[in-house]
């Protein structure tokens, strides 16, 4: 038994050694427009996923009803500030949320699996090692619960919300 | 001596498996504002500029026709599309949304040399905020901004106060 310790103690730091080796030669590619293996990207995801689910608060809920209004107020903040990485409704992906690695997910087109809760913690707080900063800092709660709300509901809007939406931000 | 091959072979089956649990179970931390751990900026860092250092070793500087043309041009191109969240020279800022954070380059500067600036503009580093550019500039607007950027910490007195007016004359035009 006192072998075995022996052994798998040496195996670990053999195991760092080699990670932290093949780092600092520079063998792991940082370009952005490298192949990313599927497997890491599969990785990256489920662990986001994951610390999503776990870390919002169970009981958190917008405050602010899903009314016609609220999407429209939703909308705009989202075509101010969220479009350049993650993609207007009803036009082609954005060239520039590709530009990422990991990419922006293309929510105009693609929506999204996370409710309208994880909506907010994700732009509330942000996700580490991506493009995704942190808008706490620069959004107030009601904002970011108009975002989620829009978010949440972008790939299934109301005829008189897209219309609403781009009226009025067309300066 | 058997059962010490054993417990080696089992660590390298054992902590992947450690580290993918850790993972699935969602117990690695998400939010991108809190700070980085030393030890992880530090692992990063160091394999960032290593691997930086690697992939633009055959590249050689094209240096500018005029380096005072080039600095303004950079600089124009800066104050346009890095200075967001890299930073306005003479305007201290901290960057506290991203994560890792966004080096502040007009405080910090950079210590890679030229042929890494333009590399890192084209290609961008994975797993931050910092997408790639080779999309969007060409390769001497991206010359350009290197040989701003290697100076960005020690610029020339009075050189951004004489851009800036410039930029704005550009921006009303357009």
């Amino acid at each position: 038994m006192k072998r075995f310790v022996i052994g798998l103690l040496t195996g670990g730091l053999v195991l760092a050694l080699c990670v932290l080796g093949y780092l600092r030669l520079g063998l792991a590619d940082v370009a952005v427009d490298a192949p990313t293996p599927a497997w890491a990207t599969r990785w990256m995801f489920s662990s986001v996923h994951a610390s999503i689910r776990r870390t919002t608060p169970r009981d958190l809920k917008s405050p602010l009803p899903a009314s016609d209004e609220n999407l429209i107020a939703g909308g705009k903040l989202y075509l101010n500030d969220c479009v350049g990485c993650h993609g207007a409704p009803g036009k082609p992906p954005s060239t520039f949320g590709a530009t990422f690695n990991p990419p922006a997910p293309q929510l105009a087109r693609d929506g999204t699996t996370y409710s309208e809760a994880e909506i907010y913690w994700v732009a509330k707080h942000g996700i580490r090692r991506t493009g995704m900063s942190a808008q706490g800092p620069y959004y107030s709660d009601q904002k970011l619960w108009l975002l989620a709300g829009f978010i949440s509901r972008i790939t299934t809007l109301p005829p008189e919300v897209r219309a609403g939406i781009e009226e009025k931000t067309g300066h | 001596m058997k059962t010490f091959l054993l417990g080696f072979v089992a660590a390298f089956v054992l902590i992947p498996a450690g580290v993918l649990g850790y993972c699935r179970l969602g117990l690695a931390g998400t939010g991108s504002d809190a700070n980085p751990s030393a030890w992880e900026t530090l692992v990063m860092q160091s394999a960032v500029r290593a691997s930086v250092r690697r992939s633009a070793k055959g590249i050689q500087f094209r240096t500018p026709g005029n380096v005072d043309d080039a600095m303004v041009e950079g600089a124009r191109l800066y104050l346009n599309g890095c200075a967001g969240c890299h930073g306005t020279p003479g305007k201290p800022s901290e960057d506290l949304s991203s994560y890792p954070r966004v080096p502040q380059l007009p405080q910090v500067g950079t210590r890679y040399s030229e042929p890494e600036i333009h590399w890192i503009v084209q290609h961008g580093i994975r797993n931050t905020a910092m997408s790639a550019y080779g999309p969007f500039y060409s390769d001497k607007e991206m010359w350009a901004l290197a040989t701003f950027l290697k100076r960005i910490d020690n610029l020339p007195p009075g050189m951004m106060d004489s851009i800036q007016t410039k930029s704005a004359v550009g921006s009303s035009k357009n």
